[in-house]
């Protein structure tokens, strides 16, 4: 009965925020001069319609996937790594250095990408976790700051070290190293299927394990834990390095799975998104997961809402804009005292006719 | 001597409680009324009453002679009365100049005249012997000097009566010598000073007459020189000895539990650190530790719970040396704690009762397989189901988030979580604190039983009724020091108090 209500609450918010920036953005379709509901289907059918767009807005939604898990397991802990798109850049970089310079190919190609690209998202992953609990500085800004880092490292390899010709961006990987499809008339690789398993064991690890269990209570109340004698300090720097490992392998499988080569500008804003789907999610992987595909789904129906109703894709962009302004705002109310007593009022009242029923 | 202010009849109603209940008292110009009490015995609220910050429930205030309502407490400083408070309202990154001008009521336009304020300020200084450097940062100045700064800008901004929140806390000795030279200096030169403290030796070095409060109501108000520090200190306590319903075990043959020998920790920092304390506690006994609240009992609790590690000293738990003081070193020797700050320190207030319930125990193979790498969600719910009734954790379900249930039940989790571990030493600070009646029985009788079950418990509370009612042996702290030992069974009541206030 309790963990229904709480559940309930926790869906509720992002469902209503969905709804309502739903409503908003219909508003400005019209206000724009088209249908809203001719333009919703467009952006449905254009995410949903066939299975090739399913397979579309499935491997569209893996870097989300990714990058979003990353955050959510730092927040759990109670630390913010907003450096989520650094160590997926450092993640698909080293990859593709460790496969081009050492020529490895097939199967033992992508292993080595996947684990270096792993390692060194956790080596990024682990230096502003380092720094916060070594010297106490701020973590926000540090990750952050090393995404530029991350930025610029890429661009020095594309630009220079490894330059495709007179292009600005490196060669493709091999083929035998590109990740194939799982249905073939899908678009979607094996890259998503390893998102997922990564979501399902975060999953696990934080709910049905001892360390998991800890790490959580960190992240509610750092003193308790310490007073619990739990290690906080070790708690919060795992924490970063395995967000980051997460960020890293991400960076690598879309490497080898739809990207195939660096290029610029690749990977931008991925972090932030990130941040805002794990929130939405209310910071459970499983629901992160879900709303990293909605997003996904968001982007791939925007263009061909675009194309068959003219409805820019800002639009869209609008969309996600205020789905994660009424999530934030609606976690934030249901935090109020005032919300818990209305909440208590109406489950009690329910719970009552129940009992006469 | 002519009369500054009197407050008639003041009382003040919290929800139904009373914090202050049908006070009167007066200050004359030029005298020191120092205002006695213990922590709660409403000396706050009356001052706040007084400055503006609170309104009273019921009374009256003149000032001057004339009644006054004070809404604010821009209104208090316009009228005359100026607050030091015990932990300094001074703004850190700016220079004690700034600060004194701060809200200044000539400097309403655009512009500061500063010269002529440095002017003003230099003489009042110089008159009072306040001796500040006007242009340092606060930040560099010692506490002593802050404490100078906000006297100053009290007199700047034209305080007739100045309140001295526990004036003497922060300082060293000298600084406190400095400070009594100051006062002496002011009241000749006609203000007069409300000074609230319960140090018996600088309410007997400065004050003229001595108003004692004791739970909202003013006990009596005495001159100085009709006192002395015993008749004070029994008003101030006003115990009655009820007789504990306890039995007391006066001699404890247990195996020594704890032992602190000369541990130190921030020697020199009289509220927060601890000058040399040495404890014994023995299985089977409930050893209280007596005290106004903030002589270095919270510090006391964290060194022997492992949060603080001592700077000096021995500490040893069953006849063991404790070389890293960690927590869970402290844990794993079967030491449980009961913290001062229940929701900080105690508690995980988002996740649930049985979370919290088992928060120390997840390792374990009653309650995960394989070391903690799958939880047995069901024993955790049984066993947390079990622990509600066992403890009398009222709540509609143990899924229900901790921080949603009451004080009494909080703390009721926490106890059940800190006794079913099966301790050999309980650390229990303020356990009680904040609960209603039925709760804190329930607590005192759950740690009653410990102690008959052979657990060696550490009371620390501020509160002495709970020390006198619980404890078999009663240790008083003052400064961060043991000022002595007394036996829980028919304890000296009086030289218990009397060592409270530091003699």
């Amino acid at each position: 009965m309790e963990k229904l209500r709480k559940s309930l609450t926790t869906f509720l918010v992002p469902l209503l925020s969905i709804l309502l920036a739903f409503l908003i953005g219909a508003i400005i379709m019209a206000g724009l001069g088209a249908n809203p509901l001719t333009a919703m289907y467009a952006l449905f059918k254009g995410a949903f319609g066939t299975s090739a767009s399913v397979g579309t807005t499935l491997n569209k939604a893996v870097p989300l996937i990714f990058t979003s898990l990353c955050a959510c397991f730092a927040y759990k802990c109670g630390v913010y790594n907003l450096g989520g798109e650094g160590q997926f850049l450092m993640g698909a970089t080293t990859g593709f250095c460790v496969v081009h310079c050492l020529g490895l190919t097939g199967l033992p190609g992508i292993l080595a990408a996947l684990v270096t690209g792993t390692i060194a998202g956790g080596i990024w992953g682990m230096l502003p976790g380092i720094l916060k609990i070594t010297r106490g500085l701020n973590e926000m800004i540090i990750s952050i700051m090393l995404n530029y880092v991350a930025t610029l490292f890429m661009g020095v390899i594309y630009t220079s070290w490894i330059r495709d010709a007179n292009m600005p961006q490196t060669p493709s990987v091999d083929d035998s190293l590109k990740l194939g499809r799982v249905i073939s008339d899908m678009r979607f690789t094996w890259a998503l299927i390893i998102a997922l398993a990564v979501g399902l064991i975060l999953y696990y690890f934080l709910y049905w394990t001892s360390s998991g269990f800890k790490l959580r209570a960190v992240g509610l109340n750092m003193t308790a834990s310490r007073f619990n004698g739990f290690p906080v300090k070790r708690y919060i720097l795992i924490s970063f390095i395995v967000s980051g490992a997460i960020a890293g392998l991400g960076g690598a499988s879309d490497l080898l799975g739809t990207q195939y080569r660096l290029i610029n500008g690749y990977g931008s804003g991925y972090g932030f998104d990130g941040v805002a789907i794990a929130l939405i999610g209310q910071l459970h992987p499983i629901a992160t997961i879900i709303v990293a595909i909605f997003f996904a789904a968001l982007r791939v129906g925007s263009t061909s809402m675009q194309v068959s109703t003219g409805v820019p894709t800002s639009v869209s962009d609008i969309i996600q804009a205020l789905v994660i302004v009424f999530s934030v705002a609606g976690m934030a109310l249901t935090k109020l005292p005032e919300f818990e007593a209305f909440r208590l009022r109406l489950f009690s009242k329910k719970g009552k006719e129940e009992v006469n029923a | 001597m002519e009369e500054l202010l009197r407050m008639e009849h003041i009382s003040k109603q919290f929800a139904g409680f009373y914090a202050n209940r049908d006070i009167c008292l007066t200050v004359n110009r030029g005298e020191v009324l120092t205002l006695l009490g213990e922590n709660g015995a409403g000396k706050s609220t009356l001052m706040n009453i007084l400055i503006g910050l609170y309104q009273p429930t019921e009374g009256k205030i003149f000032f001057k002679g004339k009644e006054e309502r004070i809404e604010s407490p821009g209104q208090a400083v316009r009228l005359g009365i100026g607050m030091v408070h015990q932990h300094f309202m001074l703004v850190e990154a700016m220079t004690v100049f700034e600060n004194i001008i701060l809200g200044d009521k000539n400097s309403g336009g655009i512009f500061i005249d500063r010269d002529a304020r440095r002017a003003e300020i230099e003489a009042l200084a110089g008159r009072y012997g306040l001796d500040v450097e006007l242009d340092k940062l606060i930040t560099e100045i010692s506490v002593g000097a802050q404490q100078r700064v906000e006297i100053l800008k009290a007199l700047y901004h034209g305080a007739e009566l100045l309140i001295l929140d526990e004036p003497s806390a922060a300082l060293t000795d000298i600084e406190v010598e400095g400070l009594f030279a100051i006062i002496q200096k002011l009241t000749e030169e006609g203000k007069s000073i409300i000074s609230i403290s319960h140090k018996m030796r600088e309410v007997l070095r400065i004050s003229d007459r001595i108003t004692v409060l004791r739970a909202g109501e003013v006990v009596t108000t005495v001159k100085r020189n009709e006192t002395d520090a015993q008749k004070l200190a029994n008003l101030m306590i006003g115990h009655e000895l009820a007789g504990s319903q306890y039995e007391k075990k006066t001699k404890s043959d247990g195996q020594t539990v704890l032992k602190l020998n000369e541990v130190k920790y921030h020697e020199h920092s009289k509220h927060n650190g601890l000058a040399g304390v040495s404890i014994e506690v023995k299985a089977g006994e409930i050893v209280g530790i007596a005290g106004v609240d903030g002589n270095g009992q919270t510090q006391l609790a964290q060194v022997v719970t492992g949060v603080i590690s001592p700077e000096q000293g021995a500490l040893e738990i069953k006849g063991e040396k404790i070389s890293v003081s960690d927590p869970s070193a402290f844990i794993g020797r079967n030491v449980s704690h009961v913290p001062e700050d229940r929701n900080l320190q105690g508690l995980i207030g988002d996740m649930p009762i049985s979370d919290n319930l088992i928060l120390k125990l997840t390792d374990s193979a009653q309650f995960s397989r394989g070391k903690g790498m799958f939880l047995k969600k069901k024993e955790i719910r049984s066993y947390a189901e079990n622990l509600t009734e066992k403890y009398d954790i009222r709540c509609t379900s143990v899924e229900q988030d901790v921080r949603s249930l009451s004080g009494g039940n909080q703390q009721k989790v926490i106890l059940a979580r800190e006794l079913e571990s099966e301790p050999e030493l309980l650390v229990a600070a303020h356990p009680t604190r904040g609960l209603d009646i039925g709760a804190t029985r329930f607590v005192h009788d759950q740690m009653i039983a410990a102690r008959d079950r052979g657990v060696g418990i550490l009371l620390i509370s501020a509160d002495f009724d709970e020390i006198l009612e619980m404890s078999d042996r009663i240790l008083v702290m003052f400064e961060g020091q043991i000022m002595g030992e007394f036996s829980g069974e028919n304890p000296p009541v009086e030289e218990i108090s009397l060592a409270m206030t530091g003699r």
